[in-house]
């Protein structure tokens, strides 16, 4: 059995007055590619920013790769109770708004992390982000301002940044939701280049055909919990619950 | 309507008493050096203090907020007098701090730089944080998810872009403070204000003042052209689709 | 939509506090100058509160030798005395430009003075005083020289500080009693200024002691704008009835715990 690098148990998550996670279970097995579908407010995005701790729940658990990195939350929701170094340096995440640093090449987007917080020499940097940037399809575009790129070619050095790192999971929050429609194409086959390459990815997206073809499994989320989950032929073709259907058939019908 | 002139616009007067009205407003300018200089370290200090992550940290963030509104809702006059009225009877501090002849500056001189300094601090710590709050959220965020530590990701992403959002604000904050340099005056420093009333006082001629007015306009008018050219600066960006604004 | 609410509070209520403040403002108004010279009930009298013990107190409630005499000056002529705080250093141009009638602020009679203003008969003999903390060892006026003293700015006081003392910083304070408190403070060594301000002082707020009075001959007017001869005839013809018939002597004893010195009534009275 493929070993489990994401265990969420129980989590619970507030902000203010609203419960926007009400108790979720989810296993991410090594090298699963897993897509988490649903209405917004339904708390996908809030559950992906629990795995890297940017949102740290307030109730449950959180194992990566066997280890726990939540330490007790019900003691405290303090940073220091949380196992933020090993969990940063493994988890990568890319954002729905890019979050490129605009004050620096794209290179440099990419260098910064694995000299600043992994102390690589500045030559070994350099080396291993112009290849992810090759492998992105940004070789020639290195030098160039964040501000010069289209929003997919942002997209593709952010995912560059985040794999500068050498994470074991990868975190895509809606990536595309805020692209233009013909530069989501060059983003999804960065993503599906990168699952083909055996890395366990947690995808919330709105776009089903990636789902579809590229994901092991799909997750169904509505209300702060998880109403179903399968294969992806299941969930999408022949889904069991009400909810899950009624959110198809919009999506679908757009 | 020729008695407002002799009164106000005396240039003959103004003449015979450049040097000396000069003079003091050199004074106003040393004042504005150095509170300047300190305010902004001190602002600086206030501002990075203020935005020390965490619970551990709660008790410092409290009391540096309660320090800035407390110094910005003071009017700087009521600082000015209560700190040049209070501090010498203050007798467990040593003479020589308490009423200070630094560097041959004449103690109401250091409590008027101390005052400002406290004012000044709050509002420069004010510019700084909305240097910092300007950049977006997800910058931070970004940085932190690669693993940077606070100070890492502060240093490296949110300053150097907070820096560039500075400028404009902090230089408007610095002109007021060169126009309140002139409230040491109540304490009877011997700046351009004093100097001018006391001419005044003298042979009941206002021109002094004018001509004081005339130092200050001559410094900040320039000063304030270059404020309006860095924010156009910083629209101009925005509206190219700016390296400032992220997608 | 539900933060609407209480923004519309906010505004409402600073609405009505503005109001209500603009109201109560309007209530106030007693040292207002009414409009005209001569033939008016009204006589504006421009003074700078506080110098004890001649002008002291509270918008509507202001008391003190000059305050008194003022006020029984104007009764004898038929006026009613209103005062109006301003600071010393421009109440001479203030007068002549007739910012108000007259002017009662212990203020001496000096030549500098008379190219601006007329003065009336002289009303009070004054002198200096130096003003030292109580057990000093400061003793004379001399022993301040290269010391730190205190004035007021405009006054006779500062003058004879800037003549006798060459080698002193001269403070210029805009209120007197600003001068006496840097003095106890510690932050000036000295204070010179006028001795019954100075007596004031010492019996009032202690811990200071005159250590030298230093005749001046000063003697104090009233000020009025150049070529108001009739008012100044007035001021004066009132001046006379009230030492005529006592007031004089009743107010300075309540003022000064001293009879007044003969010397004033010839000075006023020769000056005719």
């Amino acid at each position: 059995m493929a070993e489990t690098m994401v265990r969420l148990r129980g989590i619970h998550k507030r902000f203010g007055e609203l419960e926007v996670l009400k108790g979720v279970d989810l296993d991410v097995g090594r090298g699963e590619v897993v897509c988490v579908l649903g209405p917004s407010g339904s708390g996908k995005s809030t559950l992906l920013r629990c795995v890297n701790l940017l949102e740290p729940p307030e109730r449950g658990e959180i194992f990566l790769e066997g280890h726990d990195i939540c330490k007790g939350p019900n003691s405290g929701t303090g940073e220091q109770s949380w196992e933020l170094n090993f969990v940063r340096q493994r988890v990568g995440i890319v954002f729905q708004q890019f979050n490129l640093f605009p004050h620096r090449t794209a290179l440099q987007n990419v260098t910064m992390a694995p000299e600043k917080v992994l102390g690589r020499s500045r030559a070994e940097a350099r080396a291993k982000a112009s290849e992810l940037l090759e492998r992105v399809g940004l070789g020639d575009k290195v030098d160039q301002y964040p501000e010069r790129l289209s929003g997919g070619q942002q997209q593709r050095v952010a995912i560059a940044r985040a794999l500068a790192m050498d994470p074991h999971v990868m975190l895509f929050d809606e990536v595309t939701s805020a692209l233009d429609p013909e530069l989501v194409k060059e983003v999804l086959d960065t993503m599906r280049e990168l699952a083909s390459e055996g890395m366990t990815m947690i995808v919330v997206t709105h776009e089903l055909g990636f789902a579809r073809e590229v994901a092991d499994r799909v997750v169904f989320m509505d209300g702060g919990v998880i109403v179903e989950q399968g294969p992806p032929a299941q969930v999408l073709d022949e889904p069991r619950e009400e909810r899950t259907k009624r959110f198809l058939g919009l999506v679908l019908d757009r | 309507m020729s008695e407002f002139f002799h009164q106000y616009f005396d240039f003959n007067y103004m003449g015979e008493h450049f040097w000396e009205v000069l003079e003091a407003f050199l004074q106003n300018v040393l004042i504005f050096t150095v509170v300047a200089v300190l305010a902004l370290i001190w602002g600086l200090v206030l501002a990075l203090l203020r935005q020390l992550p965490g619970k551990k940290f709660l008790p410092i963030r409290f009391l540096t907020i309660a320090y800035i509104d407390l110094f910005r809702a003071i009017p700087i006059l009521i600082v000015i007098l209560l700190i040049s009225g209070g501090v010498p009877f203050l007798e467990f501090i040593p003479k020589e701090i308490r009423i200070p002849h630094w560097l041959g500056k004449p103690d109401p001189f250091w409590y008027g730089v101390v005052a400002l300094m406290l004012v000044y601090g709050a509002f420069t710590a004010e510019v700084y944080r909305a240097g910092i709050e300007g950049v977006p959220g997800g910058q931070m965020e970004a940085a932190r998810s690669l693993g940077m530590s606070h100070w890492q990701a502060m240093r490296n992403v949110v300053v150097p872009q907070a820096v560039t959002l500075i400028p404009a604000p902090m230089l408007n904050e610095l002109i007021s403070l060169l126009k309140d340099s002139t409230l040491v005056s109540v304490i009877a420093f011997g700046e351009s204000v004093l100097i001018s009333r006391e001419l005044l006082a003298q042979s009941f001629n206002s021109s002094a003042l004018t001509l004081t007015a005339i130092f200050f306009i001559l410094i900040i008018l320039p000063m304030a052209r270059i404020v309006d050219k860095l924010i156009a600066r910083n629209q101009g960006r925005i509206a190219r689709g700016s390296h400032m604004e992220v997608a | 939509m539900k933060s609407k609410s209480p923004l519309t509070a906010l505004l409402a209520a600073l609405a009505a506090l503005g109001v209500a403040i603009f109201a109560a403002g309007c209530g106030g108004g007693n040292d207002e100058t009414s409009g005209g010279g001569g033939g008016g009930e009204v006589l504006t009298v421009g003074s700078d509160i506080p110098y004890p013990p001649f002008e002291q107190g509270k918008p509507g409630n202001y008391t003190g030798f000059d305050i008194e005499l003022m006020e029984a000056i104007a009764e004898k002529i038929g006026r009613t005395a209103e005062f109006q705080d301003t600071s010393f250093e421009t109440i001479f141009r203030d007068v002549a430009q007739g910012k108000f009638d007259a002017v009662i602020s212990a203020a001496t009679i000096t030549e500098e003075r008379e190219k601006a203003v007329d003065f009336s008969n002289p009303y009070y003999l004054s002198e200096q005083a130096v003003l030292v903390k109580e057990g000093g060892s400061i003793e004379s006026l001399e022993e301040l020289d290269g010391k730190t003293v205190g004035v007021q700015q405009g006054t006779t006081g500062q003058e004879l500080a800037k003549e006798k003392l060459p080698n002193s910083e001269i403070r210029p304070f805009p209120e007197g009693p600003d001068a006496v408190n840097a003095l106890k403070a510690g932050t000036v060594e000295g204070v010179v200024i006028d001795a019954p301000v100075a007596a004031n002082a010492v019996e009032k707020s202690g811990g200071v002691e005159i250590a030298e009075k230093v005749p001046t001959e000063e003697e104090y007017g009233i000020a009025v704008a150049q070529g108001e001869t009739e008012l100044l005839d007035e001021i004066n013809q009132g001046l006379k009835e009230v030492e005529d018939d006592g007031t004089y002597k009743t107010i300075y004893e309540k003022w000064f715990k001293l009879a007044p010195p003969q010397a004033i009534f010839s000075a006023s009275h020769a000056a005719e």
